[in-house]
This record gives structure tokens, sequence and C-alpha cells, in this order.
């Protein structure tokens, strides 16, 4: 029977009771959607921002005057490892050289990891796109005004009594130290400074939260002794600072929306709550007791915050979607573990605005059948 | 044997009005009485009282054995569902349950739903051929009865009735006071507040209030049948 009385209640108040489920079912869907991007949009995000530049770097401890260096093998043994958070690894090796009288950094590299941990570089002609051309570098912008280099140009480097002639393929502003730099194959590099198999620094892009970059920074250092192997705070933390704001926004947003659904529903349920009257106050004189009307009136209250749930989760997704494509350039996929708190936070929200309901168990069947 | 309902020096105030003064009577079981008085002489508050709607100022009201001036909230509720059927002259039928359901409503409340019983019920009071219409589709005097298989379905020891047949045309009335005269003949304790001397003249003994007082309790004076 409360079963049928609830089914009858539902049919008997389907306008007021549509609006409300229309609030919440929008309600639903925002929520969903944000809950969705929320899930996806940190791994979105923190792959966003291994396009900003490495946030780990290997380095051999600072000591004594000449520049320690490390021995190259040690790209080998960061690959060995198979840490799939790890983006890119790019070796630097520095030299001080000259270009004719002016003193200038060269750095030695690849080309092809450095692209994918620097993409927000601007470049100003060609790219050196493989690890075998010794005869191209890159010019920092800086360098590039001081040395008059523009692409094409020929560039003649020396460190001590070795040389390396070079065409600038293009100019890059990064607007960090490579501005000042050339940049060209760790290779040439290596031989310009009689190096071989020398490294100054390893960068690597590391992929995750501040948590995970900490723990592939721990395994990196266990098994890399003898090296520094460091994050680089400043990129770590505003990492973490701007997920946390994004989670901040996206959790504000929901708790806005919820209680602007939970106000659509009041305001439903208020005039549903006055319509209710005779039919409460009958169903008191009858000996129904305020639990036996309350639950009828709070399982309809969750049943159509249930409907607006499942309903608004499937809105939220292709809206998610949508969010995804128009923000991160990539489709959001949907969360089942979304679903249970859609329809959680939904309901609640639905129980809360059938407060004036509640109200209803004070009535008093005397009054409403005399008619007041 | 003490009787079913017992009103002694019962007093109800709405503020400064004094709707009973010190209204005393018994019933016993299995009578039929007729309270009867001009309009705002207290009849719907004392039937109010007696069916746990309404509490009293002052005074005993006692219906088998249980005062009811003592009684809090919920067991009020429970007093009403296990002993009182009403019959209200607005009907009062739930709009949007079929008259079956408005019937296994009172079922619900009591205790367990009886769909068959239920049926039966309506089968009594001659709709048996109108148990899935809705009140909007059932006539005043169809309501009525759908409202006293609905008062008599968990055998009730007081049927109070409120102007049973004050909403009904003479075809109908005529129907209606036919199932009460039935339900007293079966033994049921029935209390009718009623203006209509016809149905006052059916009754066992006529409790007169005027102004909220106990004017007079009488036998009708035309014999019944």
């Amino acid at each position: 029977m409360f079963l049928r009385i609830l089914w009858k209640l539902l049919g008997a108040s389907r306008g007021r009771l549509a609006v409300a489920l229309i609030a919440l079912t929008s309600g639903a869907a925002v929520c969903s959607a944000l809950l969705n991007v929320n899930l996806d949009a940190e791994r979105k995000l923190t792959q966003e921002f291994r396009t900003l530049g490495a946030n780990v770097v290997i380095a051999p401890p600072a000591g004594g005057n000449e520049a320690a260096l490390a021995d190259a093998a040690v790209l080998d043994r960061v690959a060995a490892l198979h840490i799939s958070q790890i983006v890119a690894t790019a070796p630097y090796l520095y030299v001080a050289a000259n270009s004719g009288t002016q003193p200038v950094i060269l750095a030695g590299t690849w080309f092809d990891q450095v692209a994918k941990m620097n993409s927000w570089w601007k470049l100003e002609g060609g790219w050196v796109s493989s690890r075998d051309d010794h005869e191209h570098c890159l010019v920092g912008f800086t360098a590039a005004r001081q040395l008059g280099l523009a692409p094409g140009s020929s560039v003649q480097l020396r460190s001590g009594d070795r040389n390396i002639s070079l065409t600038v393929a293009g100019i890059v502003t990064s607007g960090g130290a490579e501005d000042n730099q050339i940049l060209t194959n760790l290779d040439s590099a290596q031989a310009l400074a009689g190096l071989s198999g020398r490294v100054s620094l390893v960068q690597v892009s590391v992929a995750g939260t501040p948590a995970e970059i900490e723990g592939v920074t721990r395994k990196l250092a266990g098994n890399l002794p003898g090296l520094d192997v460091r994050p680089v705070r400043q990129i770590a933390a505003a990492e973490g600072t701007i997920l946390g704001r994004i989670r901040g926004l996206i959790f504000w947003t929901i708790a806005l929306i919820l209680i602007l659904s939970m106000l659509g529903v009041l305001a439903s349920m208020a005039a549903l709550a006055m319509e209710r009257r005779r039919d409460v106050g009958l169903m008191k004189a009858l000996g129904g007791s305020v639990q036996h009307i309350m639950r009828l009136f709070l399982f309809e209250a969750a049943t159509l915050g249930a409907v607006g749930g499942v309903v608004g989760f499937l809105i939220g997704v292709v809206l998610a979607r949508w969010m995804g494509e128009r923000i991160f350039g990539v489709a959001i996929s949907a969360r089942l573990e979304v679903l249970p708190i859609t329809i959680a936070l939904t309901i609640g929200v639905a129980l809360a605005g059938a407060f004036p309901l509640r109200l209803l168990g004070r009535v008093r069947p005397a009054e409403i059948l005399r008619g007041e | 044997m003490s009787p079913l309902v017992q009103v002694e020096q019962l007093d109800k105030r709405f503020g400064e009005v004094r709707a009973l003064d010190h209204v005393s009577f018994e019933v016993e079981a299995g009578e039929w009485i007729a309270i009867m008085g001009p309009s705002g002489s207290g009849k719907t508050t004392l039937i109010n009282i007696l069916g746990g709607l309404d509490h009293p100022s002052a005074g005993r009201v006692v219906v088998d054995g249980l005062e009811i001036g003592n009684l809090g909230e919920r067991e009020l509720t429970r007093y009403r569902a296990d002993k009182i059927g009403f019959v209200f002259q607005q009907f009062h039928l739930v709009p949007y349950l079929t008259a079956l359901e408005n019937v296994m409503l009172a079922q619900y409340f009591h205790s367990i739903t009886d769909e068959k019983e239920a049926a039966q019920a309506l089968c009594r009071v001659g709709l048996s051929d109108r148990l899935s219409h809705v009140p909007a589709e059932l006539s005043g005097g169809e309501q009525q009865r759908v409202a006293i298989a609905r008062a008599l379905i968990n055998q009730p020891k007081l049927i109070l009735a409120d102007e049973p047949t004050g909403n009904l045309d003479e075809t109908n009335e005529a129907i209606v006071l036919k199932l009460l005269h039935d339900l007293h003949d079966a033994g049921h304790t029935i209390l009718v507040v009623t203006h209509s001397q016809a149905i006052g003249n059916l009754a066992d003994r006529r409790v007169e209030l005027e102004h909220g007082r106990l004017a007079r309790i009488s036998a009708p004076s035309l014999a019944k049948d």
C-alpha cells in the first residue's frame, strides 16, 4: 500500500513535482559534469603542466671549483627504471665557449626531449629534429641579438683549442636561461668540450600530482646513489596551488549549484505543502501517524532525488565531454564513481528541499476538517 | 458493565468562547445517539473531542476505558486508528486514490491492508462496481458510502458521523440512513451529529445542546421501525 500511495502521490502532484525534478536534474547534471571534470582534470592538467618545463633535476653534488659532471650513463639508468610518470628526460652539458671574442654558453642536449617538455618556447626559424644532426643549433633570443645571428647564419664556437661550426636553425625565446645560450646536440657539445660521455645535469619532466612527483623523486634518488635528485620546488608548488584552486572552485560551484537546486525544490514543495494540508489533516484523522505520513513524503522526495540524480548524471556526462573538449581539447571519460555521489547529493538536496512538507506534521486535523 | 462513552463535566474553550460548558452524558455500547442543536451549539466540537481530534479544556471523556484527555499526540493517533470510524459531511476522501484505496488507507494506518476485505466493505455499501473510481467520478451519495465503508473497515468501537447526509439529496440520504440503521442493528455504537429531525427520530436517544450546554437528553417521540 505504501508504494501504491506513493505512486498516486507522484501522479497527483506531477506538475509541481516536475518543477522540482527539473531543478534537481539540472543541479545533478552540473554536479555530475563538474565531478567528472574534477576527477579527470587533475590528470589532464598534470599532462598540460608537463609542457611547462622540467620539474625534477638530476645533478652531481656540487663541490670544489670545477663544475661537477655526471656520467651520461645516468640516462640509461633512468630509462631502465621504466617509470611511467616520466614524460621526458633531457640531458644538458654546459660548455663555456667563445664566438669570436664574445663569451657564450653552449648547451648540449636532446632536442626531441626538450621539445616535449618546453612546447611553449617561441621559435623563429626551424627546430633541430634529430639527435644525429651535428650541424645545426638553436640560439637564444638575447644571445642571437648580441652575436648578430639569425636563422641560416653560421656561428663558430671555440672552447680551449677545439672549434665547432654550426648553422643557426632557429632563434628561441624561453623567458629563461636558454635565451642567453646556444643549444646544440649533446654529442657536439661533448666533442667541443672534450667531455665525451659527460653531462652537467639531467632535466626530468614527471606527470602527476605533487605527491606523485615526490614519489618519483624518491625512487630516482634511491636508484641513483651519488647524485642529487631534487624537485623544482617552485614548479611543483605552483602546480599544487593551481590544482588546489581548481578543486576549490569546483567544490564551491557544486555547493552553490546544490543550494540553488534546493531553493527550486523548496519553492515547489512549499506550494505542494499548501495543497496537501487537507489530505494530511484527513490522514491524521484516520489514524495516520506523523511518521507514517512523513515517510510517504520523504520517500517521494527521495524518489525524485534518485530519478533526478540518474538523469542528471547522464546529462552531466555529456556536459563533461563538451567541457573537456572546450577547455582541455580532449574528451573527458565518464567516471562511474560519480553516479552514486551524484545520486546521494541529489537525494540530500531533495530531502532538504522537502522541508515544507515536514511542517505538515504539525497540521491539526480538527482545523483542517473544519475547513480552516 | 460500564458505559462505552462517559462524558463528565466537559468544557472546551476557544479563547474567550466557551464551546462546551459542563456537558455530561453516557453512551452504552450498541446505542445510536443523535447529537442535535442549532449551529454553534458545540455539536462538532463535542464529536471532535470524542474522536480524539481536539483536546478538552476541562472535564473527563472516557471511551472504552481510555481517558482521552490524558492521551498524548501519538496515543491519540493510535486511538483514532483503533477505536474510531469517522464519517464527515464533506466526505473527505483522498481525491487521487480510488474508492478501494481510500478504504485501504484506513487499513494501512490501522495495521495491514487487505484488498479483498476492503472490496467486500465497498460491496456491503453497494459499490461493488465502483472500486476503481476516484472520488471525482462518484456521486455525493457514493462518496459518502465510500466514507462509511472506510469508517467500518477496522471494526471501530465508535462510529462518529458529522452531518453525514448534510450534502446529499433525498435518495442518497435514504441510502445512507439505511446503512446507518443496518450498522446499528448489527450492534455498532453510533453518534451522529445532525440537524435532521428524521435522523434524530431514528436514534435511540437524542443529546441536545444549546450554547455549549446540555439542554436535554431524550428518546425520540416517534417509534422506530
